[in-house]
């Protein structure tokens, strides 16, 4: 296993001259973006709002498909795949600002639902599920609904839910985007401290410059394009 | 938690809105329920009643639509002379309001013939000859009229007596009301006319012979259908009819319900974009957004086929009781009847989702997303 904080893994992505477009092309979000991420890093995205972080985060999630450019995942044409669920369960884990969490399941069928992706049974599943809880510090929550906790605990659970598949990439969009400094400061320690024991690849979207010194390496976008930490 | 806790849960987000869609499934399904099972409990009835008395070959002039015309009695004396024929005697049938009763099955059968046989007098005695002023009712028919041995009887023109009640031992002989020919054809202005002769063939006459003899009577009588016991119902041109209506109602039923479900799936998938979308971007698969979409509407069609199905045998119910069905025919909801409705509906269901399962595949996560 490679060390996250000496990351001279294997390249995972290598994003060249990507580009997206919208509105039949009068809105640029990405104008040839270059980039390497190799395993074991933890690549902090900062930019001003609108410069293409998250179009960025969602290509590398195929959450939306290039305009031009290519996107390879360890050597792999990515927008080649016809329906990339199967890349998207077993590779990826994403954690979003707004948490996104589904507001009539509990937050442990919450964190069940990634591996509905995968095989295996109900039975494995719910372990799995109360154990990563657990290490959020939400297994006294097990059995509640999202709108009855905090947002802090939505995302603590968004982390958990992030790691059911133990992927290799977590893929995180202002995860502390929309909580106090408070809360933002625990999740970000949990992320960290997960980020080690799971020993996955973090790309973080951020504008807090705060946050993204925390990463092995910082890209700065702006206007679609990487300025710096190529 | 399995993907069965999924769906479900998925259905009990709009408990009113799925508990409506299922109520629209289960009324189309109560529909065929009841509309087919009226169908086939009157094929049973007849063909029960045919069986009981032991006719062979039904002879009949069906131009006249649901009920057979009449013809001159004399037919029966021509058929009963053809070779192969062991016995034949006349009837004659009509469906009239007698005194309260809306609809009543009356028939004018020939003394001394064998169709009077199977009726086991439970109270009273049978006509004593064929111009006694009698009348003996089906033990439903009494029921339905509310009469007993002794009391008198209105029947078109005529004062009868009730003189006995019978079981007929199926339920439209049960329902019916009986006299001689000679008497109801004077009552009912029939006077020398008949709409039905009934034979009987030697036993152990291979059905190929009855068919023939079949054949032979409608050369010999052009105008007159002669068709085997066993194929009454299937050739008569008024339980096709009744059979084309209720499947045709049926189907109109079940249209109304493909449209409900369609309409709530979709409505269920615009309102969960935001849902799907969040599936998508945990690795669930467009066959799997589909799939979920698809057992939801299936689920759907499920519960109201069964919901369906019990409301439908309980319309029956009530309908055997109305005066209008009662004596006629014993709705036949059985397993088989049961099983084809819920299957209808669980057909319903996925036809229903194809649409809106096909809709959620297509959304692209990122929008989805964004709700």
């Amino acid at each position: 296993m490679p060390d996250p904080e000496k990351p001279d893994g294997e390249i995972v992505y290598e994003v060249s001259a990507l580009t997206k477009e919208f509105d039949d092309g009068r809105v640029a979000a990405l104008r040839g973006v270059d980039l390497r991420i190799r395993q074991g890093e933890f690549v902090s995205v900062v930019g001003p709002s609108g410069c293409g972080k998250t179009t960025l985060l969602n290509m590398l999630g195929l959450l939306d498909r290039p305009t031009g450019g290519t996107l390879r995942f360890r050597g792999r044409e990515l927008s080649a795949l016809g329906d990339p669920a199967a890349y998207r369960a077993r590779d990826i884990g994403f954690i979003f600002q707004s948490f996104h969490l589904l507001p009539n399941f509990t937050i442990e069928e919450n964190v069940q639902m990634p591996m509905f992706g995968l095989p295996g049974t109900p039975r494995e599943r719910r372990t799995r599920a109360v154990e990563l809880l657990e290490a959020v510090g939400l297994g006294h929550r097990l059995d509640h609904l999202p709108l009855k906790l905090s947002g802090g605990e939505r995302q603590r659970a968004a982390i958990a839910r992030s790691l059911a598949n133990k992927p290799a990439i977590l893929l995180a969009d202002e995860p502390t985007g929309n909580l106090d400094s408070k809360n933002s400061a625990h999740v970000m320690e949990i992320l960290l401290r997960l980020r080690e024991e799971h020993r996955v690849t973090l790309v973080m979207v951020t504008h807090d410059q705060e946050l993204a010194r925390h990463g092995t390496r910082t890209v700065r976008i702006k206007d679609g394009q990487v300025v710096s930490g190529e | 938690m399995n993907f069965f806790q999924v769906i479900f849960r998925g259905l009990w987000r709009r408990p009113v809105r799925t508990g409506l869609t299922v109520l629209g499934i289960a009324i189309g399904i109560a529909a065929v329920v009841a509309l087919v099972g009226m169908a086939s409990g009157y094929e049973k009835s007849v063909v029960d009643q045919l069986d009981t008395i032991g006719i062979d070959v039904v002879v009949s002039n069906m131009q006249g639509g649901i009920m057979p015309k009449a013809f001159d009695e004399p037919v029966r004396d021509a058929i009963a002379s053809m070779p192969g024929v062991a016995e034949a005697n006349a009837t004659l049938m009509q469906m009239l309001s007698v005194e309260d009763a809306p609809m009543m099955v009356v028939y004018g059968r020939e003394w001394d013939s064998f169709t009077w046989d199977q009726l086991k007098v439970i109270d009273g005695r049978l006509p004593r000859d064929a111009q006694e002023n009698a009348v003996v009712l089906g033990k439903l028919a009494a029921e339905v009229l509310g009469k007993k041995t002794g009391d008198p009887i209105q029947i078109e023109t005529g004062e009868f007596v009730v003189t006995g009640i019978v079981d007929g031992k199926s339920v439209l002989e049960n329902g019916a009301i009986n006299l001689s020919l000679p008497r109801f054809q004077e009552v009912s202005g029939y006077e020398g006319r008949a709409n039905f002769v009934n034979v009987r063939v030697p036993e152990g006459t291979p059905a190929e012979r009855v068919e023939a003899l079949c054949r032979e009577i409608e050369t010999a009588h052009p105008g007159l259908r002669a068709v085997r016991a066993t194929e009454v119902v299937g050739t008569s041109q008024g339980f096709r009819m009744a059979q084309a209506m209720s499947w045709s109602t049926s189907l109109l039923a079940l249209i109304v319900g493909i449209l409900g479900v369609m309409n709530t799936m979709l409505m269920s998938v615009f309102e969960r974009k935001h849902e799907i979308g969040i599936l998508l971007a945990l690795g669930w698969s467009r066959a799997r957004i589909m799939s979920l979409i698809l057992c939801e509407s299936a689920a759907m069609g499920f519960l109201g086929g069964v919901v369906g199905v019990a409301l439908g045998a309980m319309t029956l119910a009530i309908l055997e009781q109305t005066p209008y069905v009662r004596g006629f025919l014993e709705p036949d909801l059985g397993w088989p009847l049961a099983l084809q409705a819920v299957l209808i509906a669980v057909a319903v269901g996925v036809v229903s989702g194809l649409y809106p399962a096909w809709r959620s595949s297509r959304l692209s996560p990122s929008t989805a997303l964004q709700g």
